[in-house]
């Protein structure tokens, strides 16, 4: 065999891994190694100057493989591998060697560190040594998309695509389409009416020739790949079901989520004292025009209470981002509406962060809003006042910034109900192959540079189902994933990851060991040759077959023995 | 100086080596004695990996997979969790102690737990000692 020339590169991430791993000293490690022509440091070896000095080495040292040691291969594999291709060389010929998440990242001693950066490298060293040329295929990519929830996400998203010119299938639950919005009066902060956005909407997807809304519907299955899968949606009727079946190249998951059940935090009585209301509550009252107690008089002292479920150490530790200004929504409506009313809001801190956000919280603030601090964790307490008082309830708040308890009196609370993941969010994520987050939401590929799209190829998230956010962010990431199906449609074709099993003929013993254990059903079995095959553009690389095969006959291409037995001599070397 | 074990991971790429990644986005920090080496699923781990990562010198290795029910494959790690008893077996026999190999399920989302898996297998690793491997293939040398 000819001598090989390998190429190593040690990332410095800026200061985040020369802080910790002293990038010289794996590079020393490495220079004196079989194959290795050259070893270099550098700041970013993901910037354009990094990956040209990479292509130059390539071209001009004559380099047949790269080793990467940097940050996770989830997040700059696929740079490297193209930066490989635009010199000329098969893309599968670098590996990267973890040294940020998995070292420099979590480890503080810097002798220790740069001993396991070594390690690493040397694992990838000589893993990329038996690395093999491989071939991506081309599919065809059906330009047709499945969207899941028919709320403002999925219908943005089903709009965006269909007026690409691609058929859309929009699958809703429920009878209606609208999701949560539809349950809501105005919007903040500018005060537009949620129907007049929800009617807009509802009525271009209704008549718009490529998108058919399946109502009343749920997928229940979906098989296949990228560019070709099968989903099976069951639409349920007045007095029978139907099922219905077609084929997608993508997925929109745009599932949105449920309230926070506000019984669960006992000492603010909902569920026992009458006037003590959730927010979605609250807008029904406002959408009737009607805000009375259940009594039916007119409150004279409104309480609004924040991070209900919310900012907390017993229910979600997150901020579910739409509350406080829907908060100061209602304490603009109620003051509309009853303008004697005394209005007054128990918050813990104020999140005006989005557009016209402060000038909303500024203008609620002037309106003669009473404002009370609590601490987190340190929640008001409800209880129903005496005969004597004027009120129906009294609320007992720990003022965090004066420092003094205050009662304050209450004829309805309103409780500002949090966001959280619907109880079917890990129904959802199994049937569609993706992750969920300790809270339930949907994990994005990259939580910066890929917010919509998912570990699995095809398939991507919107909206709330992968985290609170309010109604333009919404609508930003509906479009943004829209956006991301569309550049792959419109090609026609896809190309596949080349990292799929083979078997090797001449080794099959036809024993079918492999055929059942696929779960795919990517292993079919010839009869006549008694020999079994795998249909690589259903194989997903998961290597069951590979390691269960007991004549060694199956090899998992880019994952095979060879290629692990030695990056496990590398990092113990 | 003390003795401090080296150690091999096996990590499934969808579950527990994002969950890796994670506790290092996190900056959890944890006993840096492991080397982690990527798989598609655990269901790709043939045990003579297991079986050579040790024979090279590792004292412990560790096995992640995704949570039984959440595999990125549905069953792959059912797969590594029914072959996980025999490997088991075969260390008795070989006269290593089977608490050198641990299979553990760690999700996406679980840095922390990655760190504490990680803490705690090194640590019992590193009360049971060097692995007595390279004796037994010394021993096993002079035999032959």
């Amino acid at each position: 065999m000819e001598e090989q020339r390998i190429g190593v590169y040690v990332c410095q991430c800026g200061t985040n891994i020369a802080k910790v791993v002293n990038c010289e000293e794996v590079v020393r490690a490495v220079s004196d190694q079989p194959g290795v022509v050259v070893a270099k440091t550098y700041k970013y070896m993901c910037s354009n100057p990094g990956q040209e000095m990479i292509v130059a080495d390539i071209q001009e040292q004559g380099l047949d493989r790269v080793v990467v040691a940097a940050c996770s291969p989830r997040m700059h594999e696929p740079t490297f591998r193209k930066a490989l291709q635009s010199a000329g060389l098969n893309p599968y010929f670098v590996e990267m060697a973890n040294i940020r998440e998995q070292c420099s990242w979590v480890h503080d001693d810097p002798q220790v560190a740069t001993e396991k950066a070594r390690a690493l490298t040397y694992g990838a060293l000589r893993r990329v040594a038996k690395h093999e040329p491989l071939e991506r295929m081309s599919v065809e990519m059906c330009p047709d998309v499945l969207v899941i929830g028919g709320g403002v996400c999925g219908m943005t998203a089903a709009l965006e695509l269909a007026d690409g010119g691609n058929r859309v299938y929009l699958v809703e639950r429920q009878g209606t389409l609208g999701g949560n919005v539809a349950r809501v009066d105005l919007t903040a902060p500018y005060l537009d009416s949620a129907r007049d956005l929800i009617t807009s909407l509802v009525t271009r997807v209704e008549e718009h020739k490529r998108i058919d809304v399946l109502l009343h519907s749920e997928v229940s299955s979906l098989e296949g790949f990228v560019g070709n899968f099968t989903a099976t949606v069951e639409t349920i009727w007045g007095d029978g079901a139907s099922v219905s079946q077609f084929k997608v190249g993508n997925v929109v998951v745009a599932t949105g989520y449920k309230e926070f059940d506000a019984s669960r935090v006992v000492h603010y009585g909902y569920g026992k004292l009458p006037n003590v209301v959730t927010s979605f509550e609250f807008e029904k009252m406002l959408r009737a025009g009607r805000v009375q107690t259940k009594e039916g008089k007119i409150p004279q002292y409104v309480a609004i209470i924040h991070c209900v479920g919310s900012r907390s150490k017993e229910f979600h530790t997150y901020c579910s981002r739409v509350c406080c200004m829907t908060a100061l929504k209602y304490a603009h409506e109620v003051k509309s509406a009853i303008p004697d009313c005394y209005v007054s809001d128990v918050y813990i801190d104020m999140h005006a962060f989005g557009k016209g956000h402060e000038d909303f919280y500024k203008r609620g603030s002037e309106a003669k809003t009473l404002f009370l601090m609590y601490a987190k964790n340190d929640h008001p307490v409800i209880r129903k006042a005496g005969p004597g008082d004027d009120c129906d309830m009294l609320i007992e708040v720990n003022e965090k910034l004066s420092g003094e308890q205050i009662e304050i009196p209450a004829d309805l609370v309103i409780l500002m109900v949090g966001m959280e993941a619907r109880e079917d969010s890990e129904a959802v994520a199994r049937l569609v192959n993706i992750s969920r987050d300790k809270d339930g939401w949907f994990i994005e590929s990259h939580p910066k540079l890929d917010p919509v799209a998912t570990t699995t190829d095809g398939i991507y998230i919107a909206g709330v189902c992968a985290a609170p956010k309010d109604i333009p962010d919404t609508v930003a990431q509906a479009r943004a994933a829209a956006g991301r199906i569309l550049a792959k449609t419109i090609r026609g074709s896809i190309e596949i990851d080349a990292v799929f099993a083979e078997v090797d003929e001449d080794m099959c013993s036809g024993c079918r060991v492999c055929n059942t254990l696929c779960p795919y059903s990517a292993i079919t079995y010839d009869p006549e040759k008694k020999k079994s095959t795998v249909i690589s553009a259903v194989c997903k690389a998961c290597g069951a077959c590979v390691a269960a095969c007991p004549s060694s006959a199956i090899k998992a291409r880019h994952f095979t023995d060879s290629q692990i037995f030695a990056q496990i001599e590398g990092v113990l070397a | 100086m003390s003795y401090e074990p080296k150690m091999v991971g096996f990590l499934c790429n969808w579950c527990s080596y994002t969950g890796a990644d994670l506790a290092g986005t996190s900056r959890i920090h944890y006993s840096p004695n492991i080397r982690v080496i990527r798989v598609m699923c655990t269901a790709r781990i043939d045990p003579t990996f297991v079986l050579k990562a040790l024979r090279d010198g590792a004292d412990g290795v560790l096995i992640c997979g995704c949570h039984p029910g959440d595999c990125h494959y549905s069953e792959g790690n059912y797969k590594m969790m029914r072959r996980y008893p025999l490997l088991k077996k075969i260390l008795a026999d070989y006269g290593i102690e089977p608490a050198r190999v641990r299979l553990e399920w760690v999700s996406a989302s679980e840095g922390q737990r990655f760190a504490d898996v990680v803490n705690d297998m090194t640590q019992r690793v590193r009360e049971l000692g060097p692995s007595p491997i390279q004796q037994v293939l010394a021993q096993d040398m002079a035999e032959r």
